[in-house]
């Protein structure tokens, strides 16, 4: 578990384990006993239900008969959709539970997962997990007066969160983008695209557009960055270099986003989604990368579905505009991929509970350091 | 060994010619030069055919009855035997110290002579070793990097007068080694054939495992026709009996020149490496020179960036810092192909580029009232493809014959980018075609692409996945190499009448050209190599922004918003570089500037295709402005690499920036180079000079200590 405090300087990093993890000490009493799982989970955990609900808008799009006619659309099973989709929900309120009894009962480890530079990200994927449940939810129109409710109800916590933590990049000292960027980052990027994508589905073009831009603006400066690989943004613990996947999944976003917003898939989604391609690409290339987190199972798995399938997305937006038989054929290999993963994440899960709260989460332990109460 | 596969190198399964009794043909009567490169893991593939004079045929004693040589491919596998890179063989063999009045001759004329023949036996260790269990005692100090031919002699050859043997001779009764350096195996072959026909009663006897001692006849085959085509070389050497020059073999032997070796692709280390493979670990007794030792050492694995930026120095890291040593000679010329760098294809760059333009010129309305011959055109686009097939094909050999060192080239931060350089020539050949560019098949677009394609992978993953190769430390200039030729696959393929592929390669080039642009602009203090002062690399700066405003201009059909902003940015470019030029301030010249006048020539196309959308007298006094700049860069740089070329003939220098060594040097081994160094004084003069003005201005304390090894 010191394994990130270990490989690289804790300088570096803006809140590294100082002091050893409550977890591993022994000294745990009765109650914490009780809820030791409350204090093993983290926000890391809601990469499930975003691949849920991901995988839910997948279904959805592709099922989405109104539009495109195709042969695929019809042998999708409603049935299958709709599992899914409630399957999703029920995860993410699951999570959603949990993670709002952690709030209550274990405050300071929320703090400090709310400082620590990955964790922090993942504080977005509840909403966007919500704000994709609900643009594939099956029970209401994009202009029923619930759906507005709801979708300011999720983008809010996004808004407010990105105002918080851009702020934080370019004006809080320790946390520098250049110090903190990771990969990770991109959730808060994709948490903009999304949210807009959701207003631009509601009609709502000038929000979206606003939305979009400050998404565009601040997801240039993150790649500009993480590309340029600092000493300070190497702070990525093995065991989560998954989040790798993260980077294809933001430009495929913005694809989706630009074209809900400009209701065609022109020649910019395409280019964002190419650039998409090509990080795939080059991602799957170097499969060392991925070795030393492949050694055994854990929560960070998770990450690999969620931007394969908003890729498959993409993909299928784009086989939707191109109509030729390449791009079925990319957008069916996508989506059959994505789906295969996240069918393998889902047995794998069932299979091995028990390494979904190890006691030796890397991503963990730093977010324990101020000392519970006891 | 993998290198070999690489390249489609020839695979013989040593296993099938053991067992088999597969072997030389009437090598019983002379010796056989050849040295025979044997892939055992690839035996089965259908490699192509590969001539290659570095080709060593690997000959031991058999138990078998015949030893024929096959020469066509059979099931076996392929000899396959070249004759027609012996140039740099006999370059090499000019390189021996002492036998200057040899010079001329290849290699094994040299050393052949003086091998009296019959029974001696200068064994040298390593492949004869690994091959043959039996002559584990042979203890003479060939260098590693001998390939060992050794040849069962007659039996009744008089195995006289080798009073200094190390060995046992009893253990190979009969059997004569050779070790050559790799030489043109044509001139074996003819060898091969007239003694061939001298002794066709040569006696087999067959040494190795079971030490059988029974004589076998040999019969004298030869199956391929071209070995008997060259007979215009008459060297004896086998002929002569008596022992009287064996001494002078062994010198011979010892005095070969195997500094090059660790950059060869074929040298001894390649068989060793392969009878490892073959899981017969070798004898451990090969006698290797200390030197040779750790040579062989530092060239295992490639240098690591950082040992790069440590290493070297200059804005195109190709000095080596007076601290280093190179694994290298420093004070001898080399062989040709090892100078012979790949921004060699810069001068292709320049001139295709060229091509280009004149071809615009001649075509493009604002400029139709300067009435331009296409004939330029033709001209020049003939000349950029002699150009090219020359520098591919010289680099090809290059690839063939020092795979080490073109590896090391591709691990080098600032030549990597050089390797984008020959695809986007390729690319600027076809836009310069005399034909039009939609008439072409889409072939040539995906051809072209894919190669890009992949290096693109490669690198950009590089900078992507951190370690040592990370954007913030390799960023350079002449990462615009890598960046640009994205939009120039864009721009053709647009130009064909492509739709998707160009969007996407114009998509991945623009995000990554931002994160550089940005990067370099940034000026990071991890950035080692940018140049302090302005430096003619810069001028690749304007290369991207005027290829990209070209190719988003013909992917959307007009010279629309996106495609001017992309102009005017390189058009800023430019002149911010223009205005703060100084002329013939100092630098070194290199081949590699040739590749930094296509920025130039990029902008003046770009113009002109601006000025086809927006046609004033501006535009087209700015085109034909631009152009004429351009034009008059690539005359003067022609002029210089002329001059350099014939006059002062530093064309290729020692190209130092392939030649550090793995690890840093031992102070003591820096010391030792000195003393040894003919020159000795003047570099330890030169040496303490050196790094106080290093010091001084050069690099930054916190680059290194950036730099320090984990």
């Amino acid at each position: 578990m010191g394994l990130e405090a270990s490989s690289s300087p804790s300088s570096l990093k803006p809140y590294a384990a100082d002091d050893t993890c409550p977890m591993g000490t022994g000294g745990a009493t009765k109650p914490e006993a009780r809820f030791a799982i409350l204090t093993r989970f983290h926000a890391g955990y809601f990469r499930i239900s975003l691949a849920l609900s991901g995988q839910a808008l997948l279904w959805r799009t592709l099922s989405d008969s109104s539009t495109d006619p195709r042969p695929l659309a019809r042998s999708l099973p409603s049935a299958a959709f709709l599992l899914l989709w409630s399957l999703a929900l029920l995860a993410l309120l699951a999570l959603c539970a949990l993670y709002a009894a952690r709030c209550l009962l274990r405050f300071p480890a929320v703090r400090a997962e709310f400082r620590h530079h990955v964790a922090m990200n993942y504080l977005f994927a509840p909403w966007i997990s919500w704000l994709l449940l609900l643009q594939s939810t099956p029970f209401l129109r994009p202009d029923a007066p619930l759906y507005h409710l709801l979708w300011w109800a999720f983008s809010l916590p996004i808004l407010v969160l990105d105002v918080k933590i851009y702020g934080q990049w370019f004006t809080r000292g320790r946390k520098f983008l250049s110090m903190v960027a990771n990969p990770a980052s991109h959730i808060t990027i994709i948490g903009n695209l999304v949210t807009a994508r959701a207003a631009a589905k509601m009609g709502w073009h000038e929000a979206a557009v606003a939305i979009f831009s400050v998404g565009a603006a601040h997801y240039l400066v993150l790649f500009v960055t993480l590309y340029q690989r600092f000493l300070g943004s190497d702070s990525l613990p093995a065991m989560l270099r998954p989040v790798f996947f993260l980077f294809f999944a933001a430009p495929s976003m913005a694809s989706l986003a630009w074209d809900a917003i400009s209701s065609s898939f022109d020649t910019g989604c395409k280019m964002l989604f190419f650039l998409s391609l090509f990080l795939f690409a080059s991602l799957v290339s170097r499969p060392t990368l991925f070795k030393r987190a492949m050694r055994r199972f854990s929560v960070a798995w998770w990450a690999y579905s969620f931007p394969l399938t908003v890729l498959a997305l993409a993909a299928a937006e784009y086989a939707r505009e191109v109509r030729e038989a390449a791009a079925n054929v990319l957008m069916l290999a996508l989506a059959v991929l994505s789906v295969a993963v996240t069918l393998a994440l889902m047995v794998f899960t069932a299979l091995r509970t028990g390494d979904l709260l190890p006691h030796d989460d890397p991503f963990d332990c730093p977010l324990l350091a101020p000392p519970l109460v006891r | 060994m993998h290198l070999a596969c690489l390249y489609g190198v020839y695979i013989f399964s040593l296993d099938e010619s053991r067992r088999a009794n597969t072997s030389i043909g009437p090598f019983a009567s002379f010796h056989p030069l050849f040295r025979w490169c044997w892939v055992p893991k690839l035996a089965a593939a259908t490699a192509v055919g590969f001539f290659s004079s570095g080709f060593s045929l690997l000959l031991f004693p058999q138990p078998a009855d015949h030893f024929q040589l096959e020469a066509t491919g059979e099931a076996k596998g392929f000899l396959n035997i070249g004759m027609e890179f012996s140039s740099k063989d006999i370059q090499m063999a000019g390189l021996h110290s002492e036998q200057s009045a040899r010079e001329a001759l290849p290699a094994f004329l040299i050393q052949v002579p003086s091998q009296t023949i019959a029974g001696f036996d200068c064994v040298g260790g390593d492949a004869n070793v690994s091959l043959n269990e039996a002559d584990n005692e042979s203890g003479t100090t060939t260098g590693n990097q001998d390939i060992v031919i050794s040849i069962p002699a007659p039996a009744s050859a008089p195995r006289s007068a080798l009073p200094g043997r190390a060995y046992d001779d009893a253990h190979i009764p009969y059997s004569i080694s050779l070790s050559m350096p790799a030489s043109p195996s044509g001139l074996h072959l003819s060898q091969f054939r007239t003694s061939a026909v001298q002794r066709d009663e040569a006696r087999v006897t067959p040494a190795v495992a079971e030490f059988d001692v029974h004589p076998v006849e040999e019969q004298v085959e030869v199956h391929s026709p071209r070995l008997l085509k060259q007979t215009r070389f008459h060297s004896q050497p086998i002929l002569l009996h008596g022992s009287k020059n064996v001494d002078e073999a062994r010198r011979c032997d010892s005095t070969r020149d195997k500094r090059f070796d660790p950059f060869k692709t074929f040298s001894g280390r390649l068989e060793r490496q392969l009878s490892n493979l073959r899981g017969r670990p070798q004898e451990p007794i090969d006698a290797v020179s200390p030197e040779s030792k750790i040579s062989e050492e530092e060239t295992d694995q490639v240098p690591g960036a950082d040992r790069y930026f440590d290493a070297l120095e200059g804005p195109e890291l190709d000095t080596l810092r007076a601290t280093e040593v190179p694994v290298l000679p420093k004070d001898d010329k080399w062989p040709f192909l090892l100078r012979f760098p790949i921004s060699a294809f810069g001068m292709c760059l320049g001139v295709s580029s060229q091509a280009i333009l004149w071809k615009t010129l001649a075509s493009a309305p604002p400029t139709a009232f300067l009435h331009v011959s296409l004939v330029v055109n033709h001209v020049l686009w003939y000349v950029a493809l002699a150009l090219m097939v020359l520098v591919s094909s010289i680099y090809l050999l290059k690839v063939v014959f020092y795979f080490e060192a073109v590896r090391r080239e591709f691990y080098h931060p600032i030549r990597a980018n050089f390797f984008f350089a020959p695809w986007i020539a390729c690319l600027f050949l076809v836009l310069g075609a005399p034909r039009q560019e939609t008439e072409m098949h889409h072939g040539v677009w995906y051809a072209l692409m894919a190669p890009i394609f992949c290096l693109e992978l490669k690198i950009y993953g590089q900078w992507m996945s951190g370690g040592q190769r990370r954007l913030s430390k390799v960023a350079n200039p002449s990462n615009h190499l890598s960046i640009v030729g994205n939009f120039v696959v864009a721009l053709l393929g647009a130009k064909m009448g492509l739709r998707e592929g160009p969007i996407f390669f114009f998509a991945v080039g623009l995000a990554h050209y931002m994160v550089l642009f940005v990067t370099l602009y940034q000026r990071l203090p991890t950035n080692v190599t940018l140049p302090k002062e302005l430096h003619p690399v810069f001028f690749l700066f304007v290369a991207a922004p005027s290829v990209a405003s070209m190719a988003w201009a013909k992917i959307n059909g007009h010279f629309d918003t996106g495609a001017r902003i992309a102009y005017f940015i390189a058009l800023f470019l430019y002149m911010s570089l223009a205005v703060r030029i100084n002329f013939f301030r100092g630098f070194r010249f290199s081949l590699a500037w040739w590749a930094y006048t296509f920025p130039m020539t990029g902008a003046s196309i770009a113009t002109i295709t601006y000025a086809t959308e927006v046609n004033n007298v501006l535009t087209r006094t700015l085109s034909i402005g631009l152009s004429g700049i351009a034009t008059v860069t690539v005359a003067g740089l022609l002029v210089t690499t002329v001059f350099h070329a014939f006059v002062l003939r530093d064309l290729f220098p020692n190209d130092v920036s392939i030649a550090i060594t793995r690890r840093k040097p031992k102070f003591s081994k820096i010391l030792a180079h000195f003393r040894s160094s003919s020159s000795d004084m003047k570099e330890l003069v030169f040496s303490l000079s050196k790094p106080s003005q290093s010091e001084s201005g050069e690099t930054d304390p916190s680059v290194i200590c950036a730099r320090a090894e984990p």
